[in-house]
């Protein structure tokens, strides 16, 4: 089955407007709730369970779950302002459309699959991934793709994947099966599982999928891709058990047994008549857009675009009906088929199949554990026989409904945060042991920390640093810096032309990023710069148009690669040396932060994300480090970012209850609990507060300690 | 549970019951066998990190009157009969402390995997990435004193991986200034600093009831270990402020020379592990305009190390080491350059039990290969694990649950040990 995504785009797009088959999230999370009280009924489950937290706590936990956010004064007002009654259903809705949904959650999947954007084509696969969850790829579907993928880094975003292990097949072979099915084979590599059903030869079956992709690199054109040989390099018996013998190539074997395929199990039927739904629905587009566009159809996408724009997307909807003539345009399977590796379709297309019970388990449980807190199966990337689910029928029921849906990721995040286990509150007050038996049982939330880009944007939300918020030239600074200056040596003189026909910029970047770095003033591990993904992705589109090109490329002579070498290096730098000097430098530090889960990831090692465990994404089966650190504390107690979210501004609606003429600092004080922890503070706590702001030499002083004091709070970290 | 955790539960199972006793032998000390049978000799490492694969034809292991000599000559050195190359002159006044190992026989070629080999003593396979030394020394030997045990100066230090988070590196970009994390924000005086950590250790009090994370204590002791840090005296041996100008000038003011004299005064401080990173050893054109270069900085701020560490008595307890993934090939190129060569190198050791004055191993007349004493690349990491008295073969978890070794084989160079 040979499905193209741009396609199945046009169809989602479609059935939102004709309001076709659209599941009510409430009743979905009910029916999962009933699922799991019941199996926990059948595991004589006895422990009284934790109440659903109250509607704040929910918005908070919602917001930092689907947008990576806490929320924001006015959307804790409009949140109140809606009836008790479909508050959170209506919360649910605005959040998974919110473009930061999109954000929030490509770092998750950017995090399962380990794509890294200086990797060879990470950021072309990063911003894939952006558009796969904007577009609600089916997940099957997005599985095929990078399983399958070859070409060119960057120009075919997918084929990140591969190259992400240097199509290593052995890599691979462990990577696909734990990251896709939560199976673990890798120590089946060297020697036969001890406790597991795995041997070496399942795994060097699996690895046999892998076996004909070889990775290249043009070291002239700086390209990196893969392709296909005729030859596989994984042979049987291993290398060093040989003993003279003949290594013989290994045929492919898929690792477990498939449902089998006259078998109809319900969840399937419905898969079908899903998938059968959407199909109709590209047809009917694919029709009606053969006609003449009326006047009616392009005020209607003028509307849809109008819309779009004021709820805040950055970029316009397409037009429905020309993208699907379009995509009929580009439909060319056998050429899609050609960029594809046989083998690794194969593969894809039993890892990615809805008979494949594993595809479906591993990943509905993988987003479970994500949200709830605690994994049906944990570690998350560990299914065996000797560590199966706690909940077989909860897990049966997420995956039977996640396939049903079309592999359809929002559904699956939308019923699991409308269900009662993920609105449980904390065992508080307990033994530890009846807490970890409500935890077992889904019946109490574990405490749960922020990522570090949810806390990063989280202080940036709080704090009112994602805009200006001192008017301009109030926050003038000057500093003294070295900077380094370029001086000639002995009988050169020194040109801006000499220095750049040297190639030997670096003084004049020197006097650039010093006037960057004043503004961050030695704090740059917190800062980072917001990438476009929408732009990656049409370098991409760009980048495949000359990959024809770049593989035709004739060889180079000696001389020519010579002189692009020279060229690259810089000529001859010799005949500069550097001097520092200290210079003054006057800036307005009026600090702006753009978004964490904007930044290249992974970001810097000793960045801020990093330090709060965003990993390398180098591991596979390595999760984020929660754990509190020595260097957390000192980025968050002397950060820059900390500093600056405690400053009262301007232009924040506290700051006219703290100077001037309407002092309220009651108001001044509720303003900030909800601003920073989204509650109401308790009556102690206010006059607590109150007496802290009161002691500052100024108001702006005191609230700014009191702030600061609540954004370094356990409570501002730990979701309630 | 994963099955491989289990493979060497034997072991394992005897390990776990260390606190059990044999005739008043605990198993702990009866299993221990490198590394635990004598007394360390070191407290302490400066590791010099040269990135990019330094030439040792050009160092530590001239070739006089070869053709593959290139432009320095030997000189003479305070070591009977050791000469190094002329691009050292006040560092071969300090080669009486210093020991050369001239026949490392390397294996990879390639900077990555090369990089990965020394900084780990593993070769670098797919599904699991191994621990730098750093992380491995901090993570058998605790901080003296109220600074972090690992710091790494001028780049970054290799992942600590299983080790965790608490084994890897403090580091400092620019060596000699000050780390604004260090102190309160720009404009908070200490009084209100200190004030506001009061407040907020009072609100966390109050927090602690209301959730159930045991990481909560984590946090606590986070923040103390922070504020300790922020408070220490000891935070002084970051920072440069204070020397005379002559020491600027000993040493030379530049990065590496400030990453010397900050190196200096760390180790003095009780930290463990020290790396000081250098970069710019890819010397594939102009190899010796290049290392003339490099020799102009790291001379001067070397021999200072070498004769402060060795004035001061601190030498005895200071293992200094230099490594670069790589040497580079006897013959010069086209370009006046030499390039990638893993076939011999060598290394320089001084301090911590080291036997100074000597050389260890040589290559052959032309410096192609190892011509006696070969040395592998994990026998240097075992020498390591002899000075600071670790145990090179002991086994740590990885995230997969599989046992790894601190060091991938290899045995001490005893004879570096005198």
């Amino acid at each position: 089955m040979a499905r193209t995504w741009t396609v199945i785009c046009v169809a989602v797009l479609t059935a939102a407007n004709s309001g076709v088959v659209s599941a009510d999230p409430v009743v979905d999370g009910d029916r999962l709730s009933k699922v799991l009280n019941q199996e926990n009924a059948e595991l004589e489950v006895s422990v009284k369970p934790s109440l659903l937290v109250d509607d704040t706590a929910y918005l908070r936990r919602a917001s930092v779950d689907l947008i990576g956010r806490i929320p924001n004064h006015q959307e804790i007002q409009e949140y109140l302002a809606w009836s008790a009654a479909e508050r959170r259903s209506k919360l649910i809705d605005r959040l998974m459309d919110d473009p930061r949904f999109v954000d929030r959650w490509t770092t998750f999947l950017a995090d399962m699959l380990r794509l890294r954007s200086n990797s060879p084509g990470g950021a072309a696969a990063l911003a894939f991934v952006h558009k796969a969850v904007e577009d609600d790829m089916p997940y099957d579907e997005m599985a095929r793709r990078f399983i399958s993928a070859n070409g060119k880094a960057g120009a075919v975003p997918e084929v990140a994947y591969v190259l992400g292990d240097n199509a290593d097949p052995m890599a691979l072979a462990g990577v696909t099966s734990q990251v896709f099915m939560g199976i673990r084979i890798s120590c089946a590599q060297c020697h036969d599982h001890p406790f597991d059903r795995w041997t070496r030869e399942d795994f060097y079956g699996f690895a046999a999928y892998f076996g004909k992709t070889r990775r290249y690199e043009n070291q002239f054109t700086n390209t990196v891709y893969t392709q296909e040989t005729t030859t596989t390099s994984v042979l049987w018996p291993p290398e060093g058990d040989a003993e003279g013998s003949e290594r013989k190539p290994v045929l492919p074997k898929f690792l477990i047994e498939l449902i089998d395929s006259k078998a109809r199990p319900d969840f399937i039927a419905r898969l079908e008549s899903t998938r059968k739904s959407e199909q109709d629905l590209i047809e009917a587009s694919l029709a009606a857009s053969s006609k003449d566009a009326s006047i009616d159809d392009l005020l209607l996408g003028a509307a849809d675009k109008a819309l779009d724009r004021a709820k805040g997307k950055k970029k316009t909807s397409f037009d429905v009906a020309s993208e699907a003539r379009r995509a009929r345009e580009s439909i060319d399977l056998e050429a899609d088929m050609r960029s594809q590796s046989e083998l690794r379709r194969d593969l894809a297309e039993l890892v990615a199949s809805p008979r494949n019970r594993y595809f479906a388990w591993n990943f509905v449980n993988r987003v479970w554990a994500d949200l709830v807190g605690r994994g049906i199966v944990e570690p998350v990337d560990d299914f065996s026989d000797s560590n199966g689910p706690s909940h077989p029928k909860t897990l049966d029921f997420l995956a039977d409904e996640f396939v049903a849906s079309g592999f359809k990721f929002k559904s699956l995040v939308k019923m699991i945060v409308t269900s009662e286990p993920y609105q449980r509150g904390q065992a508080v007050g307990v033994e530890e042991a009846e807490r970890e038996e409500l935890r077992a049982a889904f019946l109490a939330a574990p405490a749960r920390r922020m990522l570090g880009e949810v806390l990063y944007d989280s202080i940036l939300t709080a704090g009112h640093l994602f805009e200006y918020k001192h008017p301009q030239g109030a926050n003038m600074k000057t500093v003294s810096e070295r900077i380094r200056v370029a001086v000639p040596r002995e009988g050169e003189v020194i040109t801006p032309q000499s220095l750049a026909a040297a190639g030997n910029d670096t003084a004049m970047q020197g006097r650039m990023k010093g006037a960057m770095a004043a503004r961050g003033a030695g704090y740059n591990l917190e800062s980072g710069i917001e990438i476009d993904f929408d732009n990656i992705l049409q370098q991409a589109k760009e980048k495949a148009a000359e990959a024809v090109v770049v593989e035709k490329m004739e060889v180079k002579s000696a001389e020519q690669l010579e002189a692009e070498r020279m060229q690259m290096d810089g000529g001859d730098r010799r005949r500069f040396r550097y001097v520092y000097k200290t210079v003054e430098r006057t800036y307005d530090d009026n600090p702006v932060f753009g978004s964490a889960f904007r930044m290249a990831s992974p970001a810097a090692p000793q960045h801020f994300v990093r330090i709060f465990g965003q990993t390398d994404r180098t591991q596979v089966g390595v999760p984020r480090d929660h754990s509190p650190s020595m260097r957390q504390a000192l980025m968050m107690l002397n950060g820059k970012m900390t500093h600056e979210a405690s400053r009262v501004g301007p232009f924040e609606p506290m700051h006219k209850l703290l100077v001037g003429k309407n002092v309220d600092l009651t108001e001044a004080v509720r303003t900030a609990y909800l601003e920073i922890l989204t509650r109401e503070p308790a009556d102690e706590e206010v006059s607590l507060a109150r007496s802290i702001v009161a002691d500052g030499d100024t108001t702006l002083e005191g609230m700014a300690d009191l702030r600061w004091v609540l954004l370094n709070s356990n409570e501002f970290r730990y979701l309630p | 549970m994963n099955g491989c955790q289990d493979y060497h539960v034997t072991r394992r199972a005897m390990m776990g019951a260390s606190a059990a006793t044999i005739m008043g032998f605990s198993i702990r000390d009866l299993l221990a066998a490198k590394g635990r049978d004598h007394a360390p000799t070191a407290e302490n490492v400066i590791l010099f990190w040269n990135g990019g694969g330094m030439t040792h034809l050009d160092t530590w292991d001239p070739k006089p009157g070869r053709p593959t000599q290139g432009e320095f000559e030997p000189i003479s050195t305070s070591a009977d009969g050791v000469q190094i190359s002329e691009i050292f002159p006040e560092l071969s006044r300090q080669m009486h402390n210093v020991a050369l190992i001239r026949s490392i026989a390397g294996t990879q070629g390639a900077h990555g995997r090369a990089t990965y080999q020394l900084q780990t003593s593993y070769n670098q396979t797919s599904n699991v990435i191994h621990p730098g030394f750093g992380s491995v020394v901090v993570h058998e030997k605790d901080a003296i004193g109220d600074l972090p045990a690992y710091v790494s100066i001028s780049g970054q230090a290799p992942r600590s991986s299983y080790l965790g988070q608490s084994c890897s590196a403090y580091f400092v970009g620019s060596p000699g200034d000050k780390d604004p994390y260090l102190a309160f924000p720009e404009g908070i005086s200490q009084t209100r600093g200190n004030k506001r950590l009061e407040t907020l250790a009072k609100f966390n009090g109050r927090f602690s009831g209301k959730t159930t994370s045991r990481k909560l204590e984590a946090t606590k002791t986070s923040v103390n270990d922070a504020v300790r840090l922020m408070r220490s005296p000891a935070l002084k041996a970051f920072e440069l402020d204070h020397l005379p100008l002559s020491q600027f000038e000993r040493y030379g003011d530049t990065p590496f020379g400030r990453g010397c004299m900050v190196a200096k005064q760390l180790v003095e401080t009780g930290v463990r592990f020290v790396q000081v990173n250098r970069g710019g050893f890819d010397t594939h054109r102009d190899n010796f305009e290049a290392m003339r270069n490099h020799g102009e900085v790291m001379d001067p701020a070397l021999a200072s190390l070498i004769q402060d560490l060795d004035e001061s008595g601190q030498l005895k307890k200071t293992l200094v080491v230099m490594l670069s993934e790589f040497g580079r090939t006897p013959k010069i190129n086209k370009d006046g350059g030499r390039d990638h060569y893993p076939g011999v190198f060598s290394c320089f050791m001084a301090g911590g039990g080291i036997q100074g004055g000597q050389v260890v191993g040589s290559s052959d007349e032309d410096g192609y290969k190892p011509k006696d004493r070969p040395v592998q690349v994990p026998d240097l990491h075992a020498t390591l694990c002899h000075a600071l008295g670790i145990d090179p073969e002991k086994e740590v978890m990885t995230p997969l649950q599989r046992p790894m070794k601190l060091v991938d084989g290899g045995s001490p160079v005893m004879e570096l040990f005198g």
